[in-house]
């Protein structure tokens, strides 16, 4: 029981910080891109 | 109305009082959330939704307070926040799909292009089939309307029914949610200039606007760890 | 609750149905930040519409008006404008698009096109409508002498 939660917290973590990484790169990306092109 | 506790000096409650009792204020919350998530969903009476649909959440929690086994909080509130995130989606989406020529379609979306994302500003109304022209938006926006949205009410609809194929599909459904935000967000990067040139708020009024609509990200991990046996076939 | 299954001896107030006590923080911060997203999805939802109506010059010009300076804008052209109702037959049942065949856009086309019209400012549509309403009947009443 311990164990399969352990794994899932651990699985949980990852796709968290997966999917918010992807999302704050993605408007670092943007604004990167807002600093250089002229919008 | 008071509810009366299962540690009261008189005894608890039968087995059929409580559940009747537990039924009849499961339905009597639901009737104000659903009416609340309905005046939200229109995107305009939204504010007038909002305090309905409190009272919703009032009458379950005071019910959980008073002992009687209703739906969790948790429960009703992903299922219901879920619902309302596709539905104001799927509402815009859908005028742009069906009702691009109708005035207000016209005034809001252009408006909403001009100010936020130029993919439906850039030439709107000028694709064959009307609505947003930016490249690739089209095909985002007919996925989700016809597709992917519907799929996630349904799944929520069961999910608050306390159905365990609800919650499964709720599970499959969002994770549907995180393909169409990379993807929708990978193409609006690929044709930024497109989105955000001469744009009122580039970049910062979009991510400002959309940050709300991350529910799906927010109920996978519960959805993963709530106890299964909750949901029944 | 009778759910022994479910409630832990360790925290005073019991635990929801559903969450186990290695599960209960996580599950609040969800349920927190949920709210937010429902309050803030309401909130802005509602202000939408006003807002932008407001920014563009409601209610000084009306929403065809409105509609009308913003084609205006969107393909370069001064004659262009919203016609109102537009007929049923349009898109998707199979008619024209209002902007069926426009010449006029300025766009930097290629791989990746680049719009060329202006940035319009809080209001700035009511200033742009009234300047063309004064220049077209400037023109249409020439000095006589």
């Amino acid at each position: 029981m311990h164990d399969q939660d352990r794994r899932r917290k651990r699985g949980l973590i990852a796709f968290q910080v997966f999917v918010y990484g992807m999302l704050i790169a993605m408007f670092a990306i943007q604004l990167q891109m807002y600093l250089t092109r002229h919008w | 109305m008071t509810f009366p506790t299962t540690a009261a000096a008189g005894g608890p409650l039968s087995m059929g009082e409580h559940e009747q009792q537990s039924r009849a204020i499961q339905r009597r919350a639901d009737r104000w959330l659903i009416a609340g998530t309905g005046l939200m969903g229109t995107l305009v009476l939204g504010i007038v939704g909002l305090p309905v649909f409190c009272r919703g959440l009032y009458l379950l929690r005071k019910a959980q307070r008073g002992g009687l086994s209703v739906r969790p909080t948790m429960v009703t509130l992903i299922g219901f926040v879920i619902i309302l995130d596709a539905a104001l989606n799927s509402i815009g989406w859908a005028l742009d799909l069906f009702a691009n020529h109708a005035l207000i379609t016209r005034t809001v979306f252009t408006a909403w292009g001009n100010l936020i994302d130029a993919g439906y500003f850039w030439h709107y109304n000028e694709l064959w089939i009307g609505g947003a022209g930016a490249p690739g938006e089209k095909a985002w926006v007919m996925v989700c309307v016809l597709i992917a949205f519907p799929m996630r009410i349904a799944a929520a609809i069961a999910f608050l029914q306390m159905k365990r194929w609800g919650h499964q599909w709720l599970i499959v459904t969002c994770w549907f949610g995180i393909i169409v935000w990379m993807g929708y967000i990978f193409n609006m990067t690929m044709y930024a200039d497109v989105r955000y040139t001469a744009v009122g708020f580039p970049v910062i009024g979009w991510w400002a606007f959309n940050i709300f609509y991350i529910t799906p990200f927010l109920a996978i991990p519960y959805l993963h760890t709530v106890n299964r046996e909750i949901f029944s076939d | 609750m009778s759910d022994s299954t479910i409630q832990t001896e360790d925290s005073a107030d019991s635990l929801p149905i559903g969450t186990t006590s290695t599960w209960a923080r996580m599950h609040k911060w969800l349920k927190r930040a949920l709210y937010i997203c429902l309050f803030g999805l309401v909130i802005e939802g509602s202000l939408t519409v006003p807002v932008m109506a407001v920014w563009y010059g409601w209610p000084t010009l009306s929403l065809t008006e409105i509609c009308s300076e913003l084609m205006k804008v969107r393909f370069s052209n001064d004659a262009l404008e919203c016609q109102q109702p537009y007929p049923l037959g349009g898109p998707p049942f199979g008619g024209a698009p209002e902007a069926a065949g426009q010449r006029t856009a300025k766009d930097d086309w290629g791989i990746q096109p680049k719009p060329r019209y202006e940035r319009i400012g809080f209001r700035e549509l009511v200033r742009i409508h009234q300047e063309r309403i004064a220049r077209q009947s400037a023109a249409s009443a020439p000095p006589n002498h």
